[in-house]
């Protein structure tokens, strides 16, 4: 080893080190948890423990409950990423335009819903959505629409929990877009422009080709994110009703941290992280064919 | 070893800077040595953890010992109890619903109760739910059946003096009422709310497990019975399709007239009155719960106090709850949050003589047993999710109890290799 490497070695040190005590150790452990049937009898008596090897794994897959949060967190995401990134940026071509005025004032607003707790602004959405005083049923009655029961019925429970979510992130992919617009070569907008194409061809052949890392960047945090979703349907329905918004995660927390079976909670998370994985390396993929890696 | 002479020449000279970086030090000095006793720590659920440091000045009066009491919310306690148990970070003494403590002595949390004295003046049948393998693991401290609270004035209109007894009378009742009041409820029985369910199962005679506990049994008359009935009462319209996040305040909604029964336990009382400015008093009254034919024992959400089996302090963690199950504590918190003490001498007391607890006084006796095993507390929420896709025609009664004998023995797999295998009794 030169003098060089150990140096580099030396002053990678520190963070391997951490990565391997907070990243790689629980993660093997939790790999490990997965083929036991760690439960609240082995929490009485490490004697219950036994090694099950896949057992853990038939069992979910042959738990309704668990194909029906696979579905769930599907929908989740087959609806909520096209909503939370078109709604990102469409705001943020919007905001991008040269006639909007006081665009820093604009940008604090629309982030503000990011920052904001999510318990506070689910109990405001929550009235919003009631179906008998809701705000929202209020203003479909005006142009004569029936009144809708966002939250109790298991068809619209999906929707409503979107509306409120993407309303809560949109803001951020915003500010991303916002700063990837900043960098579309204005010299190419206007020969475009010069040429005669218009606006959507403009958009198609100029600002989205510039964009475009940016945007496999934020539909992969996207699809992420929405396949961990979590707290939303949590604060909103607590998975109901007739568990129409419980999602992978959501089943992983009531078996793990409510009822205490760790292995098969870990299980889950473990069929989780494959799907995130493989959904990824799919992502990477067509951002290759279009060159935007 | 270099020698840096810039250290070693100079003796070290006290500026303002290096006085100030001694603070700290003096501080935590300060801490160890004039401080009183050590707290005891004491969690408790809901409205008891809420109240309970109304309790504590008269134990550190007496015994000189400070409690440091957390209030953990309802919904998200018997997680935060399991974390704490295998994190080693239990409190000195805790309150438990009565049907944890089966599950809480299993898992070697809390410690057996030292003296019978302790549980001697209960209410009987009381003892039997915190018992575990012939030994007492907590004193109970409240006992809360489920009653009806109805609104007397909605009820009087459509001719009814006091809400029925018996199940067909409860319909009747109901449409009676809703016939009047097309456009609200007249029950209150939430979608995510199990306890009214298991009452009406346990009141038609259904066994829920089988084979020592081990398996599900819901593909019973009984059991069917209780679902049809439980199902009629939202198909015909009498209660809404709701879960507790939809109801977001109970208290108005009844205040309202958006249901006229509301089948809760005892601490409702205190927001009833609390808010009597929105609901005066004359205008709610308690009844017993309606039975298949007529009123029978009923489920609830009764309290114990329990001993942490890691407590460093158990004398003075039993101290604490030797002060908060006596008949003085107990009836100082009926009157602060509507609780009924456990204790039967304190039953004696004029206090509990009001005509509005003699519903409650009456259904004590009848507590609804529930099985012992540890899994209850889940299975009680399969059931549950049974019912609701039932009510939201998503499965039919005989699909939804069939799905619910497979889930039920799925959850007792483990519970069923120890038997089998004689670890478990």
């Amino acid at each position: 080893m030169t003098r060089q490497e150990r140096a580099a070695w030396l002053f990678s040190a520190p963070v391997l080190a951490i990565i391997a005590l907070v990243f790689v150790l629980p993660t093997a452990l939790a790999m490990a948890l997965s083929v036991t049937d760690y439960s609240i009898y082995a929490l009485a008596d490490w004697a219950n423990l036994r090694f099950v090897g896949l057992g853990n794994f038939i069992d979910l897959f042959s738990t309704p409950l668990f194909w029906r949060a696979i579905g769930n967190t599907a929908l989740f995401a087959l609806l909520g990423v096209p909503m939370a990134i078109g709604a990102s940026l469409a705001v943020a071509l919007l905001l991008n335009d040269a006639t909007v005025r006081w665009k820093p004032l604009w940008r604090v607003l629309l982030f503000a819903p990011y920052v904001t707790s999510i318990v506070a602004t689910a109990v405001v959405w929550r009235f919003l959505f009631n179906e008998r005083s809701g705000l929202i049923n209020r203003a479909l009655a005006t142009v004569g629409a029936a009144p809708v029961d966002w939250l109790g019925n298991p068809h619209t429970s999906i929707p409503a929990i979107l509306i409120f979510v993407t309303w809560k992130i949109f803001g951020y992919n915003m500010i991303v877009f916002t700063a990837a617009l900043s960098a579309v070569p204005q010299d190419l907008m206007e020969a475009a422009r010069l040429d005669g194409a218009d606006r959507w061809g403009r958009f198609r052949h100029v600002t989205l080709p510039a964009i475009g890392p940016t945007l496999l960047l934020a539909a992969v945090m996207s699809v992420a994110g929405f396949l961990q979703i979590f707290a939303e349907p949590y604060v909103m329905t607590l998975g109901g009703p007739a568990q129409s918004t419980t999602t992978i995660l959501y089943f992983m927390f009531d078996e793990g941290f409510k009822w205490w079976n760790l292995g098969q909670a870990s299980a889950v998370a473990f069929v989780l992280f494959l799907m995130i994985l493989a959904l990824t390396m799919v992502q990477t993929r067509i951002g290759r064919r279009y060159e935007w890696l | 070893m270099r020698h840096d002479p810039a250290m070693g020449a100079q003796p070290h000279d006290w500026t303002r800077r290096s006085a100030l970086g001694l603070l700290p030090t003096l501080g935590l000095a300060a801490c160890a040595r004039s401080r009183a006793p050590e707290p005891l720590k004491f969690w408790a659920m809901s409205y008891e953890g809420d109240y309970s440091p109304m309790l504590m000045p008269a134990f550190t009066a007496a015994t000189g010992i400070p409690v440091d009491v957390q209030s953990l919310p309802a919904t998200a306690a018997h997680e935060k109890l399991l974390t704490a148990q295998a994190g080693g970070a239990m409190p000195d003494v805790l309150m438990l619903y009565t049907g944890w403590v089966q599950e809480f002595a299993t898992i070697a949390a809390i410690a057996p109760v030292p003296s019978l004295a302790m549980v001697a003046d209960l209410f009987p049948g009381v003892l039997d739910a915190t018992r575990v393998g012939g030994r007492d693991f907590a004193v109970p401290w409240s006992v809360a059946p489920q009653v009806q609270f109805y609104r007397r004035d909605i009820l009087a209109r459509a001719g009814y003096p006091e809400p029925a007894g018996d199940w067909d009378g409860w319909l009747r009742m109901g449409h009676a009422i809703k016939r009047q009041r097309p456009d609200d409820f007249v029950f209150m029985l939430l979608l995510n709310w199990p306890d009214m369910l298991i009452t009406m199962l346990g009141q038609t005679g259904a066994t829920m497990l089988r084979d020592h506990d081990t398996r599900g049994n819901f593909q019973t008359p009984e059991a069917g019975a209780a679902f049809t009935y439980y199902a009629r009462i939202f198909a015909e319209g009498l209660a809404p399709k709701a879960l507790s996040t939809e109801i977001q305040d109970p208290v108005a909604a009844f205040a309202q007239g958006y249901f006229a029964i509301w089948p809760t336990g005892p601490t409702t009382m205190l927001d009833l009155h609390r808010r009597a400015a929105e609901i005066p008093a004359e205008r709610w009254a308690t009844a017993r719960l309606a039975g298949p034919h007529d009123v029978g024992a009923v489920s609830g959400l009764s309290t114990s106090l329990c001993v942490s089996a890691s407590t460093p302090r158990p004398a003075e963690a039993w101290a604490l709850v030797r002060h908060l199950s006596s008949p003085a504590s107990e009836l100082r918190y009926q009157t602060m949050i509507g609780n009924l003490p456990a204790r039967l001498s304190a039953w004696t007391s004029p206090q509990l003589g009001a005509p509005i607890l003699a519903p409650f006084k009456a259904q004590m006796r009848f507590p609804a047993t529930a099985p012992k095993v540890i899994e209850w507390e889940r299975i009680k929420l399969e059931i549950q999710f049974a019912a609701e896709r039932v009510v939201r025609n998503v499965q039919t009664i005989p699909q939804a109890l069939a799905g619910l004998d497979t889930r039920v023995d799925q959850l007792l797999a483990k519970r069923r290799a120890l038997v089998e295998a004689g670890t478990l009794a």
